[in-house]
């Protein structure tokens, strides 16, 4: 937010006047957030025993006008319905059992999550959803992966069984589709925040011209990327996780695309832990993604990023695999409209050579 | 000797409006119209000499005041919220893990404040007012809304499972029930706020949006949503405080914030008292907690010890916002997933959360379930 001299820059009320910022200055607001933390009418009960009383009050209510622009616009129930009708719709992942779950899909404009341990299958649905979400739907995916395992070779395989013809028909169709899925690696919160703050500036710009539209958003895996930043007693790190929360449901729900992120579950060693000291912060054992093996016989596996991280996403979905086999199980952790527990079992397709 | 009188006048003058504007500050909102029409928002005029009069002369007379009061009584609201009458002016907290069906408990309060009493002939046992939603968690699914409030209205209408041809219901009907629900979704209003910034913005020029949705609507806002008061709790707190050269000057801490939005929401309660429901989601991992637990205990390995110890840190409550958001809130409940769900042996599609009131203590544990239909409690 501007200072308040910077006002008559944001075009969208008078500047100030010198009398008035001067005024401000003397009780210490020298910005529009300052003016955000000061009480109102203890600034116009003071104003009035100033001599330019008016103009003094000309200026709060310029500075009142300005604030009025800088927050989301109040909906009522009819208009914020109608928005979802129109703009949110369930965007089907390809996953059967997936989509029989969760009734039709993924939901544009929200934040689902896909929390599972190791190999059990997470990327896997991400790749599907993103070769259906191209093919089906004719629209762009964006797919940002962290641990390096997106495969083209798989993307390839799941179109061809969309559409066995494409195989034969060497026109370049497959690359075409292919080009929908715009993969970018990023290895640290700070290029995700980049990334995603272009991202931003590419959807404003998409909505005026009428290219394919971006609907999903895929990251594989968030975890990898905010568990480094945890741990200790710094606010910090997790102040970051909470902002890359909220800057995903914005850019869901304004440019009403889907977000799909996967969080590896790890290790819980809640024995260990308890001996070592009470209760560890939960936050650090998310820090220890890559020891989930060792409390295998003593913990059970939970969800990385903590409690903090809990209440960030609509819908938390928990995958888990049967051993060496392709057999897979979903169950919903947490649902706007469904209750826990709720799960459906499906087959990953397995690639025949 | 007359230039002193002049300024003695003057001084006396200044007093007055001191004592005037004092008074304003305190009952806000009767001299002074805080948005004049030519600015969307603004500050307007005292008029000073009705001020004055209405200075000398009382509030209101005592017929005034038991009418006033009579008025104000307690809602009675639907389970989980039956067991403490709450009023305007309360300040209801919500306390409870990530999911613990805090949001579904808000809408369901939502959902009986916008109902009418009686709407043709059927008796809905609503307020017919308005629901301001602040949404700073961003996580609120109208689709759900919708459909509670849809099978609140086919209930209250003997018809259970929300398919009208069914029980052979002629079309006309139908469009009463259309109507009654567009007329229901209208008194809801809704903001979404992604920081804090955004959030005190909202509040800053709140008297403004209330005012026109009451002359729209005709009738008041009753209730105040906050969901979830806690949702910026990390981003604030690592603001850190920097050195900003004066001392008047306010960072723009946690605490600082906080104190705004209770200060702003106290000035709007004298002009509109109204009943606010806040959620907070619990945050294990705060760590000074931790760590003063780590400290008290030490090293132990006795297995019962740990359970007893697990038990302790599932229903222990910890409090962690600044004390000013505290000393403000008046009720508070806890809610917590119940061990039933967490067993896996509730099936279909609904789920158990137990809760407790914290204040006042009630000291009574009690279960209710979420279904498709909304809350039920389990006795």
């Amino acid at each position: 937010m501007p200072a308040l001299n910077g006002l008559e820059q944001e075009e969208v009320t008078a500047a100030p006047d010198s009398n008035f910022q001067r005024f401000c200055a003397a009780h210490g607001i020298l910005s529009v957030e300052d003016f955000l933390l000061h009480d109102v009418y203890a600034l116009v009960a003071l104003a009035e025993r100033e001599v330019n009383s008016e103009e003094l009050k000309q200026g709060i209510n310029q500075v009142l006008a300005f604030i009025d622009t800088q927050h989301k616009p109040w909906l009522n129930g009819l208009e914020l319905l109608e928005d979802a009708r129109q703009n949110k719709h369930l965007l089907p992942t390809g996953c059967q059992g997936l989509d029989l779950l969760l009734k039709g899909g993924l939901l544009e404009g929200q934040l689902t999550e896909l929390v599972g341990a190791s190999s059990c299958g997470k990327t896997q649905i991400c790749l599907l959803a993103a070769s259906n979400v191209t093919y089906k739907h004719m629209s762009s995916v964006v797919y940002l992966d962290t641990c390096n395992s997106f495969s083209p070779k798989r993307v390839a395989y799941f179109i061809g069984v969309l559409n066995p013809t494409l195989k034969q028909v060497r026109c370049g169709i497959l690359e075409r589709i292919m080009a929908n899925i715009l993969c970018k690696s990023v290895f640290n919160i700070f290029e995700l925040f980049d990334t995603l703050d272009q991202l931003q500036t590419k959807l404003r710009d998409q909505a005026r011209s009428s290219d394919h539209k971006v609907r999903l958003l895929v990251i594989d895996s968030i975890s990898s990327v905010i568990a480094p930043i945890l741990g200790g007693n710094m606010a910090y790190g997790r102040s970051l996780m909470i902002s890359a929360g909220f800057l995903l449901k914005r850019i869901a729900y304004e440019h009403n695309l889907s977000v799909l992120v996967i969080l590896v579950s790890s290790a819980y060693k809640e024995l260990i832990n308890k001996c070592i000291g009470g209760c560890l912060d939960e936050n650090v054992a998310a820090c220890v993604v890559t020891n989930h093996m060792v409390g295998g016989n003593v913990g059970s596996l939970k969800p990385a990023l903590g409690e903090s991280w809990k209440g960030v996403a609509h819908t938390r979905l928990l995958l888990s695999r049967v051993n060496r086999t392709n057999k897979c199980s979903i169950s919903v952790l947490k649902h706007p409209s469904m209750a826990r527990g709720n799960s459906v079992d499906f087959l990953i397709p397995e690639e025949n050579f | 000797m007359a230039t002193s009188n002049g300024q003695n006048d003057a001084f006396k003058i200044i007093d007055l409006q001191i004592m005037v504007e004092s008074k304003w500050l305190q009952s806000d909102g009767g001299y002074f119209r805080p948005f004049t029409r030519k600015n969307k928002c603004g500050v307007g005029r005292v008029t000073m000499t009705n001020a004055a009069k209405s200075w000398i002369h009382g509030d209101e007379s005592a017929k005034q005041i038991l009418a006033r009061v009579a008025r104000k009584r307690p809602f009675l609201l639907r389970p989980p919220l039956h067991r403490v009458p709450l009023r305007v002016g309360n300040v209801v907290e919500i306390v409870g893990p990530s999911p613990s069906a805090k949001t579904h408990v808000l809408m369901q309060a939502a959902i009986s404040c916008i109902l009418p009493k009686d709407w043709k002939g059927i008796h809905y046992g609503g307020l017919e007012c308005l629901v301001m939603y602040f949404d700073l968690d961003c996580r609120f699914d109208v689709e759900r809304f919708t459909e509670l409030l849809k099978h609140c209205i086919m209930d209250c209408n003997g018809l259970s499972n929300g398919n009208p041809k069914k029980h052979g219901i002629l079309s006309e009907s139908f469009h009463d029930f259309e109507d009654l629900f567009l007329s229901c979704m209208r008194r809801f209003s809704y903001v979404r706020c992604y920081n804090s910034l955004e959030f005190l913005s909202t509040l800053k020029t709140f008297r403004c949006h209330l005012q026109k949705e009451n002359e729209k609507h005709g009738v008041g806002a009753s209730f105040l949503m906050i969901d979830s008061i806690s949702a910026f709790y990390w981003t604030d707190r690592a603001t850190a405080p920097f050195p900003l050269g004066s001392t008047v000057r306010k960072s723009f801490s946690l605490s600082n914030v906080l104190e705004t939005v209770v200060q702003e929401i106290q000035r709007l309660f004298k002009v509109q008292p109204m009943l606010l429901f806040a959620t907070k989601a619990t945050i294990s991992g705060d760590g000074s907690v931790t760590s003063e637990l780590k400290r008290n205990r030490g090293l132990s390995k006795d297995v019962s010890e740990l359970k007893v110890m697990r038990g302790f840190q599932k229903d222990a409550y910890r409090e962690y916002m600044p004390s000013i958001w505290q000393s403000f809130v008046t009720h508070r409940l806890h809610f917590q997933v119940s061990d039933e769900d967490l067993d896996g042996s509730s099936c279909e599609n609904k789920s158990i959360f137990q809760f407790e009131w914290l204040l006042p203590s009630l000291n009574v544990f009690e279960k209710f379930e979420v279904a498709d239909a909304g809350i039920f409690m389990l006795t």
